[in-house]
């Protein structure tokens, strides 16, 4: 114990020292040290297997058997039917595993007492944590890039793929997804229980994407606001292969307001 | 304000709804102090604790601590403390190690000072033996010190702990205390406890908060003296009708009678003891010492004695004195008096909402 106090002042001038140098550039390290905890317990919970291992599973299924035969019914060489799939896959399942925990988690375990008193600002947390969710689902968009390599590049050859439209469809779901994890971090934001955490996302998503199929029933200017709203009118041109820059404003949009809605929820506490 | 004053509050409030946990509190604290900051479940201990790490924003009031604003430079502020909620926050799935190197990245520690500090702490800590385990696998008292090690990771120079023993056997318990007796002379210490004994073992001077306000502050001697003269003798003397050889032996009323005859002494109580022999607490509002009396008087009669002690001021005496009796305030805004009332039950139930921790004091303390 002596030899603590002795090694104590030292160190107290070190921190200062670091604490003055860091200054500006400290921010964009918090936000990587808070990401890569997250993503480390993403890959030390079950919550990435899961997601992974699930989805991949069930894009399987979907592509290649179910709906008519699938894949092998429609008889061209084309990814299209993964990119309708996808999105289901992200708003049903992915998103809202991958989002519910981040802050209705800390929130329940009361680590969040931790991180909100250590010298990080409550916007590095919500950021650290939204990128850490982001780059586990696009962890998982990029195994899914195992099916067309599997079966246009090696070791099949079912025909020559047009990757274009691969690429396009790759960043609608991008951008599908970094609006959704906003969403959940929302969601997240708001509740202590993961559960509820997980179903208001799921809710919320699916909602969103359903939206886009009443659009041509509906008449005139309700037509045009769900056209608007949903993610799924705004993803549908990249499942075809074109990049609509209307729908990447969009979509960012939908996760910066989304964001800055949990960064006021995370705030709210203190004024509660 | 001098630049010794390391923790600075004035008229510091908190409401949660129309419930006030924090109700004007002003202190300060000064470098190389370690100081106990002591209150009933739901005095609003930890709420105070709170505002000055920033976690909660309060409702009115100054809050400096070590001379920067919980509002304008919060950062600054956080970045000077070590924090250890009353529920260690820990990351199950880490392994300590992690845990400390995770809390040391972000308070930008390089590795050099970090290895340097880990020691250090893991020594005070005693976690040399866990250090790989991963949290999820440790038991409450090592968790309580790893949330500890947290705390002191970065060698803070203001210390605030809610409740640090609670989880500690009483081998740790004094250990930490030591601990913090060593570090607080040249660093500055508050912690919460409901062990008064702690607080007299640690700490030189003492807070009482009840129902969100200040009853006490100061040296732990002046708040003693302050309660009242009150002093408390026990006497235990062999009874009646056991075995004949006791044939002198008296009944108990009659001791009770015999004692209350003794000038000085105000009451006198029967504490329910051994079979064989009647245990009486006595108190008197005199300073004078009654036991040479006492003892005269029991050797006149011919009684047997088996024990016969003076208790001094109990901190714990002091602390029920200014606790109990502030209980019945009322703490509802813009009520009369009734503390009871549905309002303040529902004020309450929203206030163990907030704070889910505080969930159980909130419950007891009604």
């Amino acid at each position: 114990m002596k030899e603590s106090t002795a090694t104590a002042e030292p160190g107290l001038v070190g921190v200062r020292e670091r604490s003055e140098i860091a200054g500006s550039g400290g921010t964009q390290n918090n936000i990587l040290t808070i990401a890569r905890r997250e993503l480390r317990a993403y890959f030390d919970s079950l919550v990435a297997y899961v997601v992974i291992g699930g989805s991949l599973l069930g894009m399987g299924m979907f592509f290649f058997l179910f709906q008519g035969g699938g894949f092998w019914q429609v008889d061209r060489v084309t990814m299209a039917r993964m990119f309708e799939f996808m999105p289901w896959t992200l708003a049903v399942l992915v998103v809202p595993l991958v989002t519910m925990r981040a802050l209705a988690e800390e929130k329940r375990a009361g680590t969040i007492e931790l991180l909100i008193t250590l010298p990080v600002t409550d916007a590095d947390v919500i950021l650290g944590k939204y990128f850490a969710a982001l780059a586990m689902i696009v962890i998982l968009l990029a195994a899914t890039l195992a099916y067309p390599i599997a079966m246009f590049i090696w070791p099949w050859h079912l025909g020559a793929l047009d990757w274009g439209p691969v690429w396009a469809g790759y960043l609608g779901l991008f951008l599908y997804a970094s609006a959704g994890t906003a969403v959940g971090m929302l969601f997240s934001s708001i509740t202590d229980s993961q559960i509820i955490a997980f179903f208001l996302t799921a809710f919320t998503l699916v909602l969103i994407h359903v939206l886009g199929y009443f659009v041509e029933y509906l008449p005139g200017v309700l037509g045009d606001v769900t056209s608007f709203l949903s993610f799924q009118a705004r993803y549908a041109p990249f499942e075809r292969g074109l990049i609509d820059t209307r729908a990447i404003v969009y979509f960012i949009s939908v996760a910066v307001i989304c964001l800055l809605y949990a960064f006021r929820s995370l705030e709210s506490r203190k004024w509660s | 304000m001098s630049t010794d004053v390391m923790i600075y509050a004035n008229d510091l409030s908190k409401s949660f709804g129309s419930f006030r946990a924090v109700d004007k509190i002003s202190f300060e604290v000064r470098r190389g102090e370690v100081v106990g900051f002591l209150g009933p479940n739901g005095a609003g201990k930890s709420t105070t604790m709170r505002i000055l790490t920033c976690f909660i924003a309060p409702t009115s009031g100054t809050v400096r601590v070590k001379g920067f604003d919980v509002f304008d430079s919060s950062i600054d502020v956080r970045r000077s403390l070590g924090y250890l909620p009353q529920r260690a926050p820990l990351y199950l799935e880490m392994s300590v190690l992690e845990y400390l190197r995770f809390c040391a990245d972000l308070r930008h520690l390089d590795n050099g000072t970090f290895n340097k500090r880990a020691r250090s702490v893991v020594e005070v800590c005693g976690l040399a033996q866990v250090l790989g385990k991963e949290i999820r696998y440790l038991s409450h008292g090592y968790r309580q010190r790893v949330g500890l090690a947290q705390a002191l990771i970065h060698d803070p120079p203001i210390l605030i702990l809610d409740e640090p023993t609670s989880d500690l056997d009483p081998n740790e318990k004094t250990e930490f205390l030591e601990y913090l007796k060593q570090i607080g002379k040249e660093r500055t210490v508050l912690l919460s406890t409901h062990n008064l004994a702690e607080v007299e073992a640690a700490c030189a001077r003492a807070i009482i908060v009840s129902r969100g306000r200040i009853v006490a502050d100061g040296a732990i001697e002046e708040i003693r003296a302050k309660s009242g003269k009150v002093r408390r003798y026990t006497i235990s003397i062999l009874e009646a009708g056991v075995g004949d050889a006791n044939a002198k032996a008296p009944k108990p009323t009659e001791i009770e009678a015999t004692l209350r005859g003794v000038p000085g002494v105000k009451t006198v109580s029967i504490v329910p003891g051994e079979d064989k022999s009647a245990t009486y607490e006595l108190t008197t509002e005199r300073s004078v010492d009654l036991r040479p009396e006492l003892f005269r008087l029991i050797v006149d009669k011919g009684w047997v004695l088996l024990e016969l002690h003076r208790d001094t001021q109990k901190l714990e005496d002091v602390f029920r004195d200014l606790t109990i009796g502030d209980e019945r305030r009322n703490r509802v805004v813009g009520g009369k008096d009734a503390p009871k009332s549905a309002r303040a039950k529902a004020a309450a139930a929203a206030e163990a909402d907030e704070e889910d921790d505080e969930e159980e004091d909130e419950e007891s303390s009604k």
